[in-house]
């Protein structure tokens, strides 16, 4: 076994070699068929590059494929750095016939069936440089305040649309600012009253405090007295006994 | 349909709307009010009157049998023929408003009504995302001839070859299953059951979209041994009989896989090769184009590319088969016969008949148990003496023999 299993490459030879050495009664029935029709040559790799070698350097990478490059790329990548929120509109890239592209006209931004994207700018731009023989700059300028007029008109067209729906009575329901708002209320509403309740626990708590019973803590009988007074006699700091009481019963009760 | 109408109607409102507005602005002087209402009602009035008289509502209606219609049903006819003609009125005034769709993708055209060979065109694949590779840093240089290029970091695979290369596999596949082979076609990844199934419906062979039970050809008679067989003839109804000498026979093993997704079933691709069964496979990338005999190079993750990958495929085995049946139509057989597989027939018919011989090619099913593998081999019979004669295939192969020795030996093998 080397490196490569040939063996799926190499069925028919197999087949032939069970039949010669009677392994197989009979050849399979497509043996024909895989010779008519062979597989393709695998594992050739085509040189894609010349190689550059430099100095005594050997020739690298004469086997990778290249990067696939078109004009429009610079265009795309000045006109998305310029507006990269452009980016964040949802935009629908599933191709229908994979003709789509070969009904458009770039002499005019718009395209039927196609909306207005920084795609058209660019698309929009190529074209004036090489239709008009526009320079670059020019043509980017020309292209972008086009795409800033449709743009504006769309947004004119959603509003009156939105004016006519609603003067022919259409209701939208809530915007999602008001939502977002009602959520917040809702949200503030829940706090206020856990914060009543909470306030209203401490206030019960605090009064029960002042108002709690008061004789837990005891006057000293005379008694009791007289006998701490005797402990902390027998604790004088001036006796070796005494040092170790600090305090007594009487200053700790 | 009903954006027209919903424009009509609101339409109509708008144009109310407009005549009643005077009402705003002279509300002061009453007077004034009542008469710009009585002309707005008036206009209103001469607009219904205009629209009435385009349309040609003004003809009088007959009902459909006036003989036998009553009174009422005539009137309720002249009423719904009233609004017919409205209704045509309008759509001639507002027909051309609003939109059309242009033809465009629908998922399902490709389950339903799958591409055949001959409709395989770059734009095709393009649309189906059949050039998208993987990421350069995980390709297979053994796929380096596949690749066009490499674009965002991503590897694109030449559309051209992986035309060729489906053009090939589905002459394969044609051919194998015009020749009455077993076409087994694998797709394990989720959401290409569909896909798997309809092109083994197109091309009478067998699926697979669970996993493939490891063993199933090399330990056949272990996993496969319990499955049912049936014999069948050349036009595939099932023949009576044979099951006695069905009952310990070995499980049978497809002619030709069909694999959609490689990467998931190497055991199965192995199993394979072992066993000396060419394959199909989607070769992506970043897969091995030498575990398949047959490669397409193409983006196995887009289900929209396997589902027109197997959907042509699927075309090419009906074709095949159909093929093979309207052979059977005329007579003529187009698969090899049977190994040890005897007619159940009376003494006196083999005896006037020269021995026949039949042949079983099988069919592995989905069903219930274990791998759910059902195994339908076909009857094939034929006289031993005029076999060539009969067989416009191994007419073929007779005069292929008198230009290539390698068929020398196989001819002399079947006969």
């Amino acid at each position: 076994m080397g490196r490569y299993d040939f063996r799926a490459l190499r069925v028919r030879q197999n087949a032939k070699a069970l039949v010669d050495s009677k392994r197989n009664p009979a050849l399979p029935l497509w043996y024909n068929i895989v010779g008519d029709i062979p597989p393709s040559e695998t594992l050739a790799r085509p040189v894609l590059r010349a190689p550059r070698p430099k100095g005594n350097s050997k020739p690298s990478r004469m086997f990778q494929p290249l990067p696939i490059v078109y004009p429009e790329d610079r265009l795309r990548k000045d006109f998305f750095g310029d507006h990269p929120w452009e980016l964040a509109r949802p935009r629908i890239i599933l191709e229908d016939s994979g003709n789509d592209a070969k009904g458009y006209d770039w002499s005019r931004i718009e395209q039927p069936g196609k909306p207005l994207d920084g795609e058209s700018v660019v698309q929009r731009q190529l074209w004036l440089m090489q239709h008009e023989k526009l320079p670059k700059a020019q043509a980017y300028d020309k292209a972008r305040r086009e795409f800033y007029r449709h743009r504006h008109l769309e947004a004119v067209k959603r509003r009156v649309a939105k004016e006519e729906a609603l003067s022919t009575g259409a209701y939208f329901g809530k915007g999602p600012l008001e939502v977002g708002m009602e959520l917040e209320d809702q949200a503030f509403e829940h706090w206020r009253n856990w914060a009543t309740q909470q306030i209203e626990t401490e206030q019960a708590n605090r009064a029960q405090m002042m108002s709690g019973p008061q004789n837990e803590t005891q006057e000293l009988s005379e008694g009791e007295l007289d006998l701490a007074v005797e402990e902390v006699a027998e604790s004088i700091p001036a006796t070796n006994e005494g040092k170790s009481a600090l305090g007594g019963a009487m200053l700790h009760p | 349909m009903i954006i027209r109408s919903v424009v009509w109607r609101q339409g109509r409102r708008a144009v109310a709307q407009k005549f009643w507005q005077p009402l705003r602005t002279f509300s002061s002087a009453v007077d004034s009010i009542d008469s710009s209402a009585q002309n707005s009602l008036k206009q209103l009035h001469s607009l219904e009157a205009q629209i009435n008289a385009a349309a040609p509502t003004a003809t009088p209606v007959a009902s459909i049998d006036p003989e036998t219609a009553t009174t009422a049903q005539s009137a309720v006819s002249e009423s719904l023929a009233d609004q017919y003609h409205r209704f045509k009125a309008r759509e001639s005034e507002l027909g051309d408003l609003g939109t059309e769709i242009s033809p465009h993708y629908q998922p399902n055209t490709l389950l339903n009504n799958p591409p055949s060979p001959a409709d395989v065109t770059l734009e095709l694949l393009l649309a189906s995302e059949a050039h998208q590779g993987h990421a350069t840093s995980l390709w297979n240089p053994a796929n380096a001839r596949y690749i066009h290029g490499i674009r965002q970091g991503i590897h694109i695979i030449s559309l051209e070859t992986t035309a060729a290369h489906l053009r090939r596999a589905a002459k394969v596949v044609q051919e194998v299953s015009r020749r009455g082979g077993i076409v087994l076609f694998v797709g394990t990844r989720p959401g290409q059951e569909r896909a798997v199934v309809k092109a083994a419906e197109l091309s009478k062979g067998y699926h697979l979209f669970e996993r493939w039970i490891p063993g199933s050809i090399t330990n056949g008679q272990q996993i496969l041994g319990r499955c049912k067989t049936k014999v069948v003839n050349e036009k595939d109804e099932e023949v009576q009989g044979f099951e006695e000498q069905l009952f310990d026979r070995a499980a049978l093993r497809p002619d030709l896989v069909v694999c959609l997704n490689p990467l998931e079933n190497y055991v199965l691709l192995h199993e394979c090769a072992l066993n000396n069964i060419p394959t199909i496979g989607v070769i992506d990338t970043n897969a091995d184009p030498t575990w398949v005999t047959y490669p397409i190079p193409a983006n196995d993750d887009s289900l929209r590319c396997i589902q027109v990958i197997a959907g042509v495929l699927g075309r090419a085995g009906e074709q095949g088969s159909k093929q093979r049946l309207a052979a059977a139509e005329k007579g003529v057989i187009t698969f090899p016969p049977a190994r040890n597989l005897r007619l159940p027939e009376e003494p006196e018919a083999e005896a006037e008949a020269p021995k026949r011989e039949s042949e079983a090619l099988g069919r592995l099913l989905d069903g219930a148990e274990a791998i759910s593998s059902h195994i339908k081999p076909e009857l094939f019979s034929t006289s031993k003496s005029d076999h060539s004669l009969h067989n416009a295939d191994d007419l073929g192969d007779m005069l292929d023999e008198t230009n290539n020795h390698e068929t020398n030996r196989r001819i002399k093998q079947v006969v």
